[in-house]
């Protein structure tokens, strides 16, 4: 597969931009907002039957397109351009990819053709964002069923859990007295609390969720959950980036656009190099940022040793060009970027609070260290 | 030799993917690719799209087989970053161009015969029109040709480039490139090459650089300080971008899409020349005191030396500022910044 982007994944691109233009203006993602949930069902709904968004990179044998995660990133982007609210990166970056990653053919036959028809999956587990990237003894502690090897009971709270306020099918990383485990759990079962937090970002939902002796299946085998969280912490971070990097070219566009028509001093303030080198300088962050991810992609298919460097860089550079994009963005519109009507802010709070997501900036380069051998 | 020019002219063809598998496999086995200089990156390209096929066959041959070697003649003391307001002089008499005028930061001038350089040739156009370029020998027939150098002592103690005095140097008119007056596209044909440079192989020697800092630190058993580990993640990560965009830019070429533009050369070099300031920054920080002492005659380390060469990366090719306008004007479409009035007109 090439690194450059090929005829059928413009089309891809292209059909989603169209899809999403149609479905998601921003006047949508703002009722969204306002929603409890941050989660827009119909859209989800659309996404899935429409264009078989969570299915996309699902192998075809489990009833998906059996795209790459190259194929997907375009989606993400597209996305992340126009803050589709809803459980992309939770999904389609989290749940499947645990699945693929799994090994585990029973529960790949169990959970995918759900999550593939539109059902909402997460991963949670015991995350520190902002101080180290290194999995934690879990605060959910695992016991088996005496019955049934594959049944276990979980006890605890997981805060924040990215969608944890509405997810179908939870993956629980918890504590055994063997090891960590991933253990699935259904949302609707008897000891299964979820909880919407209010969201610092409202374009995407943050729950909790509180398990009491609530039953579920074990995922792979005992002493597996921090291997799989990493590898599908991989993929994840791919899959934000290309979405970050979606939003940050939205801000840089409409940073550009306004900077061409609003005139002080008896010309558009695009011809003062004040902001002209501004926007020259978020370009620059959003080329070598888009660079990063597709190569981390490239390699999730082509070169998987190399996936989790690739991977962190691409994360890290993605959240630096984004947040830097949105908060220019803010600055470049002057008064009327800071206020609540205009949209800056949709873009400055996802930016924000997306390069805090699994991690943040610090803990990527603290893994890429480690990764890297120094 | 000069792999990357048509075939016809003596080059091998290659396209820009093969000529950065080149690139690439000569950096990873740390053999220097002997290359013709300037003469072939620079004065090449501008020659093989702007000039007549008789001059192609007459200049590019003693390019390759290393017969002439060129020096660059663009900026003036009063005109760098506005390169369009050189001054030096080339009035038309006989055929030949008679150049009188003074060039500054020769690259090059210790071993070349030849420069490449631009004259006004008629003050009376525009700023940009009545400009010419021309290649300009520095002897005729064994004689000085009215070319004088003085060499500049670079910050870190070496002399690199020169001041060049013109006094009646003299090229006959079938050495100007493109037509008569008319050599500022040419320039910006060579401007464009010097941007665009080794994008797709630079990150090599950067990341073998980055691991010969890593062991400095580890010898200085500095490896484990969390700040420190976070400094060189940070230059990793970045050096790991600019392979990327180097990859991404030859699967752009494999993939049949246009060659390097003029903004691509602009965002690629405004990220390297900036991550090696401050590359070197930390590196500096990170040597500790031997940051400060140098050998004798003020022998510097590999740490002092580049870090004093990089403050210029941001400054020759284009100042940092210029690429940021480039980019803000060609790649994003924002509105030029309005010239004075006197400028406009005729000089």
């Amino acid at each position: 597969m090439s690194l450059a982007i090929t005829s059928d994944q413009t089309d891809l691109r292209d059909t989603t931009r169209r899809f999403l233009a149609a479905t998601t203006p921003i006047t949508r993602v703002r009722e969204t907002m306002t929603s409890p949930t941050a989660f827009d069902e119909v859209l989800w709904r659309q996404l899935t039957q429409d264009l078989g968004l969570p299915g996309l990179a699902v192998p075809e044998e489990d009833g998906g397109a059996g795209l790459s995660l190259q194929d997907l990133s375009y989606v993400a982007e597209e996305c992340g351009r126009v803050l589709a609210p809803g459980p992309l990166i939770s999904t389609c970056g989290l749940a499947v990819p645990l699945l693929l990653a799994s090994g585990d053919e029973e529960a790949r036959r169990t959970w995918l053709p759900r999550l593939v028809s539109g059902e909402i999956g997460t991963v949670a587990w015991q995350q520190l964002p902002s101080r180290d990237w290194k999995l934690r003894p879990s605060v959910v502690k695992a016991v088996p069923n005496p019955n049934s090897a594959r049944r276990w009971y979980l006890t605890g709270e997981l805060s924040p859990v990215l969608d944890g306020g509405v997810a179908d099918i939870l993956f629980v990383i918890a504590d055994t007295d063997n090891g960590q485990a991933v253990v699935a759990v259904d949302g609707t079962e008897v000891g299964v609390t979820r909880n919407i937090l209010p969201n610092f970002d409202q374009t995407r939902g943050l729950g909790r969720v509180s398990l009491h002796s609530a039953p579920g299946t074990l995922v792979g085998h005992v002493g597996q959950g921090a291997e799989l969280l990493a590898a599908t912490l991989d993929v994840a971070a791919v899959l934000l980036a290309a979405e970050m990097i979606g939003g940050a070219q939205a801000c840089l566009d409409m940073s550009v656009a306004y900077a061409k028509v609003r005139h002080q001093f008896g010309r558009p303030i695009g011809s003062f190099q004040a902001i002209k080198h501004k926007c020259a300088e978020v370009l620059v962050d959003i080329e070598g940022a888009r660079a990063a991810a597709r190569y981390a992609a490239w390699c999730a298919v082509e070169d998987p040793a190399t996936l989790p460097t690739a991977a962190t860089v691409a994360k890290a550079s993605a959240a630096k060009a984004f947040f830097r994009a949105a908060a220019e963005n803010v600055q470049i519109h002057g008064g009327i970027g800071a206020t609540w009507e205009h949209d800056a802010h949709l873009y400055l709070k996802r930016a924000q609070a997306s390069q805090s997501m699994f991690g943040n900036v610090g803990a990527d380069r603290r893994r890429l260290a480690d990764l890297i051998g120094i | 030799m000069c792999v990357a020019w048509p075939e016809e002219y003596g080059g091998r063809g290659l396209t820009g993917v093969e000529v950065a598998i080149m690139n690439e496999e000569f950096a990873r086995a740390r053999v220097p690719r002997l290359t013709r200089g300037m003469g072939e990156s620079l004065v090449g390209p501008a020659v093989i799209a702007h000039a007549s096929k008789d001059q192609k066959s007459r200049i590019l041959p003693p390019i390759i087989n290393g017969e002439h070697v060129y020096c660059q003649g663009f900026s003036e003391p009063d005109a760098g970053s506005d390169l369009a307001g050189l001054r030096t002089r080339g009035d038309v008499v006989d055929g030949e161009l008679i150049i009188t005028g003074q060039k500054v930061w020769t690259s090059g001038y210790y071993e070349a015969n030849w420069m490449f350089c631009l004259v006004r040739t008629d003050p009376n156009m525009s700023r940009h029109r009545g400009i010419s370029y021309v290649l300009l020998p520095l002897e005729v027939e064994g004689h000085p040709n009215g070319v004088e150098f003085r060499p500049i002592t670079r910050m870190t103690g070496k002399a690199l480039f020169a001041e060049t005095f013109l006094t009646e140097a003299r090229a006959p008119l079938e050495n100007v490139i493109g037509d008569l007056h008319q050599g500022w596209p040419v320039a910006m044909t060579t401007l464009g090459n010097e941007r665009g440079g080794s994008a797709t192989t630079q990150h090599v020697a950067f990341e073998r650089q980055f691991w010969r800092l890593v062991e400095k630190v580890r010898t200085r058993g500095l490896h484990e300080d969390v700040r420190v580990r976070e400094q060189l993640a940070w230059a990793y990560e970045r050096i790991q971008v600019i392979k990327a965009t180097g990859l991404g830019l030859v699967a752009e070429l494999a993939s049949g899409r246009p060659a390097t533009s003029v903004a691509n050369g602009s965002t690629s070099k405004v990220r390297w020349s900036e991550f090696q300031q401050q590359f070197l920054e930390i590196a500096l920080e990170l040597v500790g005191h031997e940051a400060l002492v140098t050998g004798e005659d003020y022998a510097l380390s590999e740490w002092q030396e580049e870090f004093l060469a990089t403050r210029s990366h941001t400054i020759w090719g284009g100042t940092a500022e210029v690429q940021r306008n480039i980019i803000g004007e060609r790649v994003l479409g924002l509105p030029k910044e309005p010239r004075p009035a006197n400028q406009e007109g005729s000089r």
